[in-house]
């Protein structure tokens, strides 16, 4: 604040102050002129409303010099009379940096014993899964549901059953969330609807799911630009993010014909976002222990 | 002093004198809380690299105020705990020297928006601002279905730049000159959805193209 609109400040709060309390001190003293009738005199609507005359009740008065001498009080500690900080030096920032270090302080035990663990044993650990759960709700619900099983409309793999696109180990799982996946699988459509079907019929094959064997044949061939990605059995490739085909496990549907046929025809590209500038690894390693615990309870539920 | 009552019933007696009165002390708070404030705000300039909104994200921010988004949402961090944890760091008044009228909002229906910029993926902002519910099961965000048909009329964008300019906002000619077809076929939602990326990005990421 610059001196001219500090001292602008401090004058008007002067002079605020000054007729408040000039008012404050010389009402008390005022001799009001009542009637005969313990009225005024004054009539409004006229004559229908009559101004009585009743002092000031006592607490009243003991209340407004309280509230007067608190103002300069909080004036003269905390800032606010133009650009004085007031002698406690009181900032936001500073009142900020405080809390949080009595909130590190408060959780650092806490952290200490979570880094000596891995995240399997995280999983077991109340106190770990509850903050895991909580920023899982704040940060990934919103793509993969607060269950963690996924949308196919975004592409969201499904987070707590045994299948990982891109490695189901601690560190690929910390690598997925912090440095985000983006799996770009080309739109193929070019090959023609036709082999198209036969190649998604050959898909389907690969799982054992209900398909036309005759498609299927033909498709075998097509697989061939597919295998470079999915590998030649349909097996998956974690390093390109290309998922196992011959699974029952799907990413952007229910594993239905029309919906390969969609994907090979479209392409898809599913977008994970990096959380390392927003998430620490202390926090991931509480979400990969959420992620263990409700796998395994859901696991443990089939 | 008895006497001063009369200058009380000159006061109380008469309306005007009474309503004149009591403005001039009420307004002595907001001389001293909103004029220093509101004449400083021009003099606090831009954190280094951060360029003024680009076409796209200039026409998607008139559609945020158009369709009321700040209704819902605010764009403003303040310094607290429970708020940086969850939103990152607390926002800070050189970030909103573009941005006219700020979009600090004061009603949170919905979360903070400072800085959503690269929280989520494009296409989950475009599925999310079409049908909310298609990714967030509880939410209670209306849909805007009608962005996605909507083609951005860019007659008025260089007019706009201008007038931005001409409050201090530096746009160069070639800026002006490359407006129009920086907005070529895009949509509202195409345009609400850069917008929204760009909030709360570093310096650097908010100046890249
Ligand atoms: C904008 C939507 C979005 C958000 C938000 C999001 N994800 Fe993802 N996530 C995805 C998509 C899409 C994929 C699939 C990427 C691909 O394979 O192309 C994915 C993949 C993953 C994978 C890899 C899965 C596998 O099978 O290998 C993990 C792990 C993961 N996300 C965890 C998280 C966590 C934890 C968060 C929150 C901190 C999160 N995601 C937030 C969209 C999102
Ligand atoms: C360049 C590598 C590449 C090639 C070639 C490729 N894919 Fe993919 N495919 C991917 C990637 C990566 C994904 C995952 C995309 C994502 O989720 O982001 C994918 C996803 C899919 C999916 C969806 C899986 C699910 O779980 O929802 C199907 C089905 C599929 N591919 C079939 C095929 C077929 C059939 C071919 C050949 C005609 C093919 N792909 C060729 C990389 C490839
Ligand atoms: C009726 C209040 C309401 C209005 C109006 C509204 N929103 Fe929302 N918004 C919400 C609520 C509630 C959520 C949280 C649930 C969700 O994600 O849908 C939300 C979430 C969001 C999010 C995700 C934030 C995050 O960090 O998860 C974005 C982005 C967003 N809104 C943008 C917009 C835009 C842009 C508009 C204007 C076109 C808008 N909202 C209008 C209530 C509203």
């Amino acid at each position: 604040m610059s001196t001219f609109w500090s001292l602008w400040v401090m004058f008007l709060v002067v002079l605020n102050g000054s007729i408040t309390l000039f008012l404050f001190m010389w009402a008390q003293k005022v001799e009001i002129p009542v009637l005969e009738d313990g009225t005024t005199g004054h009539v409004w609507a006229h004559g229908v409303l009559r101004e009585s005359v009743r002092r000031l009740p006592g607490w009243w008065t003991v209340a407004s010099a309280a509230f007067f001498i608190w103002m300069c009080g909080y004036l003269l500690m905390f800032p606010g009379f133009g650009g004085f900080q007031g002698l406690r030096g009181w900032s936001s920032h500073q009142e900020l940096a405080l809390d949080v270090a009595r909130n590190d302080a408060n959780i650092a035990d806490l952290q200490a014993q979570f880094a000596s663990l891995t995240p399997a044993q995280l999983a077991a650990n109340p106190e770990a899964q509850q903050i895991g759960e909580r920023l899982f709700i704040d940060n990934c619900a919103a793509c993969h549901q607060r269950d963690a099983r996924g949308n196919p409309r975004l592409g969201a793999p499904n987070l707590v059953d045994a299948d990982w696109i891109w490695g189901g180990d601690d560190a690929s799982i910390a690598t997925s969330i912090l440095e985000g996946r983006q799996g770009v699988m080309p739109a193929l459509g070019s090959i023609g609807a036709g082999k198209v079907t036969d190649v998604a019929n050959y898909v389907l094959s690969l799982s054992g799911a209900p398909h036309d064997g005759a498609r299927a044949a033909a498709g075998a061939a097509e697989f061939v630009v597919c295998s470079a990605c999915h590998g030649a059995n349909g097996e998956g490739n974690p390093m390109l993010g290309a998922p196992r085909l011959a699974d029952s496990t799907w990413t952007w549907g229910k594993g239905d014909l029309a919906m390969i046929e969609k994907t090979v025809t479209d392409g898809a590209h599913g977008v994970m976002p990096a959380w390392k500038a927003r998430l620490t690894e202390s926090d991931t390693r509480a979400i990969i222990a959420w992620l263990r615990s409700q796998s395994q309870e859901r696991l443990a539920r089939l | 002093m008895a006497k001063g009552y009369r200058y009380f019933e000159a006061i109380e007696k008469h309306a005007g004198k009474l309503g004149i009165l009591t403005a001039i002390m009420v307004s002595i708070g907001g001389l001293a809380e909103i004029t220093p404030l509101f004449v400083e705000a021009h003099a606090i300039t831009a954190v280094e690299g951060v360029k003024p909104y680009d076409p796209l994200r200039l026409a998607g921010k008139d559609i945020y105020v158009r369709e009321g988004c700040y209704t819902c949402h605010t764009q403003m961090i303040r310094a607290l705990r429970a708020e940086t944890q969850r939103y990152g760091h607390y926002s800070i008044s050189s970030e909103s020297v573009y941005d006219r009228p700020h979009q600090w909002g004061s009603k949170r229906t919905g979360p903070d928006l400072a800085r959503v910029g690269g929280k989520y993926s494009d296409e989950w902002q475009r599925l999310h601002l079409m049908d909310p519910r298609a990714v967030v099961k509880a939410s209670n965000m209306p849909g805007y279905p009608w962005l996605a048909g909507e083609k951005i009329d860019a007659g008025d964008i260089v007019a706009r730049m201008r007038a931005l300019r001409r409050l201090g906002d530096p746009y160069t000619d070639e800026d002006l000159a490359g407006a129009p077809a920086a907005l070529e076929g895009k949509t509202s939602l195409d345009a609400l959805v850069a917008y929204l990326q760009g909030l709360g990005l570093p310096p650097e990421a908010q100046a890249a193209p």
